[in-house]
């Protein structure tokens, strides 16, 4: 079995000017510190300086990495593409959708559903829209609700999947 | 991907006017590798293991909290209890290791690190005491750092020597952190049948049967129950107060699942659990005390009370197992008395008493939970008051926590403010009587009949 840690115990310990360690060793902070300082070089016994492995998260991760992504959930109906829900709600004025329609449009995103309802001077609007493969959801989500203010409206741009999760079986 | 705009409505009021969120990602570390002859090389190795694993997890959670506008509160580590970690080294200060687990918190920017932490429900080694001589030290010195003990089981019975020796680092805590209104007893917590898979501080570790690393989920969510009871009304029957919580606990506890599998996937780990616990907060309406009152008390604390409690904790597990393949055991109702303004509002109007609250942990998700009790507490009064708590989780095969808060200097009705999530406490009366004898005693109460299952 490989070593776990190399230590600054380890380190002034080591008979060497060199060290040599497994591509797994992680090596503390405090080691890298001790060997800088008495002129002691690491190295990965795969060859190079020593880098940092990645986490190696123990013997159930790559199960854990099969049997998550083969957990049953509520079936989506979009293909590769990411689905996104849109709810607005403030005060009523014309050119609110025309709008929220712009940004979407500009990102490719096409409307699959759309329900508003308008009661006295205020309105709500959802939207179920469909983001094409590729096209980052991060971006238009904050084009999005940068859009209106506090005394016009408000949108909240969230992924499908919450509501799938919430109100699907 | 037909959805109506009442569900859309409904999921986008829970996350802006009801306080829906997830409490807690936590990354549990297995930190028995970390073992060395030597304390100073074992904290090296402790703090490297932590930020190795736990550098991208405030990234991660932030990432999702973006892409799916689900609010995590809290991002936090929970390891090896540490009296495990530290035993071959045989040192009888443990207290660089907490300041070694306080540093990695630091570095990678978590709210807090739970695991300072020793099982002594059948009797120490070395290392448990030692672990126990540390704690006052350890959580004075330190900001993130969260200690907890196992006192009793069901199947080992109470260590009356341990929860003696506990009464005693509570009072210590209090008196080290005096200045700070005896904050360090609130990041301190003993458990009767333990929960190893715990994501909540101050009892938040990983137990030895856990895995090398893993990902726990907590589910808060008061404020959506609430409003839909509100929602409800008085008239209904308890059946349909049952089944509007079950329906919602479902809903809460669906966003608990999603953000579990996608924290774990994204970290490259095991999704372990997703704990459904109401847990309240100071916030106006994010109060478990606020449900019991729309089931049908008239103040938190009046008979009845535990009934509806019962209730409530029973409705939101049935909901959450629908929910979830992976329920965690402390899942219910948590009933932290600082922490939920309607809980402090019925003690300052006298409605909710120490007895009473000890009566409602007998069917609450965990225990008494941030009881601010006189500075002067005896010893063997707080030593009384946990062995209660750890009797009612012994004998009824249930988790029981017990985080008590001697505030130095105050007597009962005065009120301290620790602020933020942990909220103002109201120094409750412990009565004038104790258990000098039973204190003195020690030993073991035995495991009881219902241990005795095979």
């Amino acid at each position: 079995m490989p070593r776990r840690f190399l230590t600054s115990e380890d380190v002034r310990a080591a008979k060497s000017r060199e060290i040599l360690v497994d591509p797994e060793t992680l090596v503390t902070p405090q080691a890298l510190e001790a060997a800088k300082a008495a002129g002691v070089a690491i190295k990965s016994a795969a060859g190079g300086a020593y880098v940092e492995p990645a986490p190696d998260r123990g013997p159930d991760a790559a199960k854990a990495k099969a049997a998550l992504s083969a957990m049953p959930e509520p079936e989506p109906d979009l293909g590769g593409a990411t689905g996104v829900v849109v709810a607005v709600v403030g005060k009523n004025r014309p050119g609110i959708l025309m709008e929220i329609t712009g940004v979407l449009g500009a990102h490719g995103a096409s409307v699959l559903d759309i329900s508003q309802s308008v009661m006295g001077e205020y309105f709500q609007l959802t939207m179920a829209v469909q983001l094409p493969q590729g096209r980052p959801f991060g971006e238009l989500k904050a084009k999005l609700q940068c859009l209106g203010g506090p005394e016009d409206y408000v949108v909240r741009v969230m992924h499908e999947r919450v509501f799938r999760f919430m109100h699907r079986v | 991907m037909t959805f109506s705009s009442r569900e859309i409505l409904e999921t986008v009021r829970m996350f802006e006017l009801e306080t829906l969120d997830i409490r807690t990602t936590t990354l549990g570390v297995n930190l028995l590798d970390c073992a060395d002859p030597d304390l100073e090389s074992t904290c090296e190795k402790v703090y490297a293991k932590i930020v190795h694993h736990g550098q991208n997890l405030v990234s991660v959670a932030n990432s999702i909290r973006d892409e799916f506008g689900v609010p995590i509160v809290n991002k936090r580590i929970a390891v090896t209890p540490i009296s495990l970690v530290a035993a071959a080294s045989g040192a009888t200060d443990l207290v660089p290791l907490a300041r070694a687990l306080d540093a990695a918190a630091k570095a990678i920017g978590i709210d807090f690190i739970g695991g300072f932490t020793a099982y002594v429900h059948k009797g120490f080694t070395r290392s448990d005491q030692a672990l126990f001589d540390s704690i006052p030290r350890a959580l004075d010195e330190t900001v993130h750092v969260c200690s907890s003990v196992s006192l009793a089981s069901t199947r080992a019975g109470i260590n009356m020597d341990a929860v003696s020796r506990f009464a005693e680092v509570v009072l210590e805590t209090a008196r080290r952190t005096a200045d700070r209104g005896g904050l360090g007893c609130a990041k301190l917590v003993c458990f009767c049948n333990t929960v190893e898979d715990n994501p909540f501080v101050a009892g938040a570790h990983i137990g030895i049967g856990e895995p090398e690393t893993v990902l726990n989920v907590g589910v808060s969510g008061p404020g959506v129950v609430r409003s839909a009871l509100a929602r409800l009304g008085p008239n209904p029957d308890l059946l349909a107060v049952a089944e509007t919580i079950k329906r919602t606990a479902f809903k809460i506890t669906r966003m608990g699942e999603l953000v579990g599998r996608e924290a774990a996937r994204r970290l490259g780990t095991s999704f372990g659990i997703v704990d459904i616990s109401l847990a309240p907060t100071p916030a106006d309406g994010d109060s478990v005390s606020d449900i019991l009152e729309l089931i049908g008390v008239d103040r938190t604390g009046a008979p009845g009370t535990t009934a509806a409690l019962a209730l409530l904790t029973d409705a939101v597990k049935k909901g959450g197992a629908m929910a979830s393949s992976s329920v965690g055991g402390l899942s219910g109702a948590f009933i932290p008395v600082s922490e939920d303004s309607g809980m402090i509002a019925a003690v300052r109007d006298g409605a909710l008493s120490l007895p009473k609250l000890e009566a409602m942990t007998a069917v609450c998700s965990v225990g008494l939970d941030m009881v601010a009790v006189p500075g002067d507490t005896p010893a063997d009064v707080i030593a009384g008051i946990i062995a209660d708590e750890m009797a009612i989780g012994m004998i009824n095969s249930k988790t029981t926590a017990v985080r008590i808060c001697p505030i130095p200097g105050l007597s009962a009705g005065q009120t301290v403010d620790w602020g933020g999530l942990l909220g103002t406490a109201i120094v409750q009366d412990p009565g004038r009587f104790g258990c000098r004898v039973l204190h003195r005693r020690g030993g073991r109460v035995p495991a009881p009949l219902q241990g005795y299952k095979n």
